[in-house]
């Protein structure tokens, strides 16, 4: 190991060559805190002369490396000996804002992990009751709640991923005819249900309003 | 091959016998069969550390000859698996032990057999304190937060250091490296240890690089005794620090203990203080700072071999 008076900056400051600003700052306060008159962690270990050519040393490391200017200068230096390997030292990277907002208020993480649609898919061809289910001609509410647990699927996962109301996904479920929004909105309806579990939305949709006007 | 570690630290006071007593305590509790040397010769305290007010036996009846073989000055304590060899009941004189005597009790603590041998050393660097202390690589020192600790801390370390290039070099070899290295820089002196041996690696790269590699199986231990609440509890390891950047030596960490005024209290009853205050703040850090040492327990804590 170099003894202390060969380092060279970063050694000095203990940071790698590709450390940022804010950690040359952080260094530099550090390292002063052990080295200053004051300190007794180090108390004793220097002679004054000694102290202050450490303390000069760490200063000029450190009026080097804040300034970006005199810092690439010194990490060509650097390059040039042989003691930085070229392309390893710090480079201002620009970084994409992170967005500090979730707009949705809730996760569907919390209803357990989304199914992808080419496994719902595949899973729906190859379930009997489904395939069964779908050659009906009409569709019941007790049809569509067998396809949707014969998949596995909640239907407050539904309600979260599709933003229907899960009163209105029960009632459809329950054939509660009283409650059920208008047609419009219920073929908007079905269709999302129907999409979310990759089954065929116009089977789904015709039979079950041909139910509804029995 | 027993594990032994000498307990150090330069300055009188900071807790060397305390940490020696209890840390022997611990180990003994766990099953391992362990001996406490008091080679505080002058001011031996160890055995009211341990609540034995007259050992029957000292280290002196081994060092006058009354006995052929130290093993014979080993009392057994009131703690299963833990001895002790006393210092209580020496003569007077015995504090200014000669050459002679010193290398034969080195050779004899190094053949005694036992998991785990501590040596409680006395305060002082004097030639005879060092060379206990440099008797295995695993030496143990204790200081306090306070700068008069601290300071005596680091004499002691450059002691041994310095100690352990001229026992490498052989006399001649080490005054002529010595001046020579000097003259090439003024400021590679006896003080700047770290340097002087950079210069003397430059003047001489064969034996720099034996001394390099004898420095570096060192393991030095540290331990921050008697932390008061204001004290900042990073003062132990920014000295590791210290001396590992500019001593190039190793030196791990071991862990504060706190100041408590049990200890006075368990010193002045004569009783074991992990025996009497089990549930205080400095026995759960005295048994920390025992998880940490045995954790760092490496082979190295093996007494060398070359002591002659």
């Amino acid at each position: 190991m170099n003894p202390f008076k060969k380092k060279n900056h970063y050694e000095l400051l203990e940071l790698s060559p590709d450390a940022s600003s804010i950690e040359i700052r952080r260094a530099y306060k550090n390292a002063f805190e052990l080295y200053k008159d004051e300190s007794i962690a180090s108390y004793s270990f220097f002679s004054p002369e000694e102290r202050k050519e450490i303390i000069s040393h760490l200063e000029e490391a450190y009026l080097t490396l804040i300034n970006p200017e005199s810092r690439a200068e010194y990490d060509k230096k650097l390059i040039e000996n042989g003691t930085v390997v070229e392309g390893t030292q710090y480079r201002q990277k620009a970084k994409d804002p992170i967005s500090i907002y979730d707009i949705r208020k809730t996760h569907s993480d919390m209803l357990g992990p989304r199914k992808r649609p080419e496994v719902l898919k595949v899973l729906a061809s190859q379930n009997l009751l489904i395939q069964e289910i779908m050659t009906k001609d009409t569709m019941t509410g007790a049809d569509l709640h067998a396809i949707r647990t014969e998949l596995g699927i909640s239907l407050e996962k539904i309600a979260d991923e599709t933003n229907i109301r899960l009163a209105v996904l029960r009632a459809i479920e329950e054939d509660n005819f009283d409650i059920l929004p208008p047609m419009v909105y219920l073929k908007g309806f079905l269709k999302s249900y129907a999409r979310y579990l990759q089954v065929d939305e116009h089977i789904i949709i015709n039979g079950y309003i041909k139910r509804i006007a029995k | 091959m027993s594990h032994i570690w000498p307990i150090g630290g330069g300055k009188g006071g900071t807790g060397k016998s305390f940490l020696t007593g209890n840390l022997g305590i611990l180990l003994a509790k766990h099953g391992y069969r362990t001996l406490l040397v008091d080679i505080d010769f002058g001011t031996a305290n160890l055995h009211t550390v341990l609540g034995i007010s007259h050992p029957d036996k000292s280290i002196s009846d081994f060092v006058n000859k009354k006995v052929g073989a130290l093993e014979e000055t080993v009392v057994s304590t009131t703690i299963p698996n833990l001895y002790f060899i006393s210092s209580a009941m020496n003569n007077l004189d015995i504090a200014n032990l000669a050459h002679e005597q010193k290398m034969k009790l080195l050779r004899s603590i190094t053949k005694l057999s036992y998991d785990y041998i501590l040596l409680d050393l006395g305060a002082g660097t004097s030639f005879n304190t060092i060379d206990f202390f440099m008797i295995s690589n695993s030496g143990i020192l204790v200081t306090t937060s306070e700068p008069t600790s601290i300071e005596n801390i680091y004499r002691l370390i450059r002691s041994v250091y310095i100690r352990k290039i001229r026992q490498e070099l052989k006399v001649h070899n080490f005054r002529f490296l010595a001046e020579e290295a000097q003259r090439r820089d003024s400021r590679a002196t006896e003080n700047n240890p770290d340097f002087l041996l950079y210069i003397m690696k430059e003047i001489d790269p064969e034996r720099g690089k034996i001394l390099e590699l004898s420095l570096r199986d060192f393991i030095f231990k540290l331990v921050l005794n008697q932390l008061r609440k204001e004290d900042d509890p990073n003062i132990g390891s920014l000295i590791c620090k210290i001396i590992e950047r500019h001593l190039a030596l190793k030196m791990q960490f071991i862990g504060n203990i706190s100041f408590d005024d049990h200890v006075h209290n368990s010193i002045c009853k004569k009783m074991p203080f992990l025996h009497i205050y089990p549930y205080t703040q400095a026995a759960s850090d005295i048994r920390r700072c025992y998880e940490n040492i045995v954790s760092f327990k490496e082979t190295s804590s093996f007494a060398h071999g070359d002591i002659d």
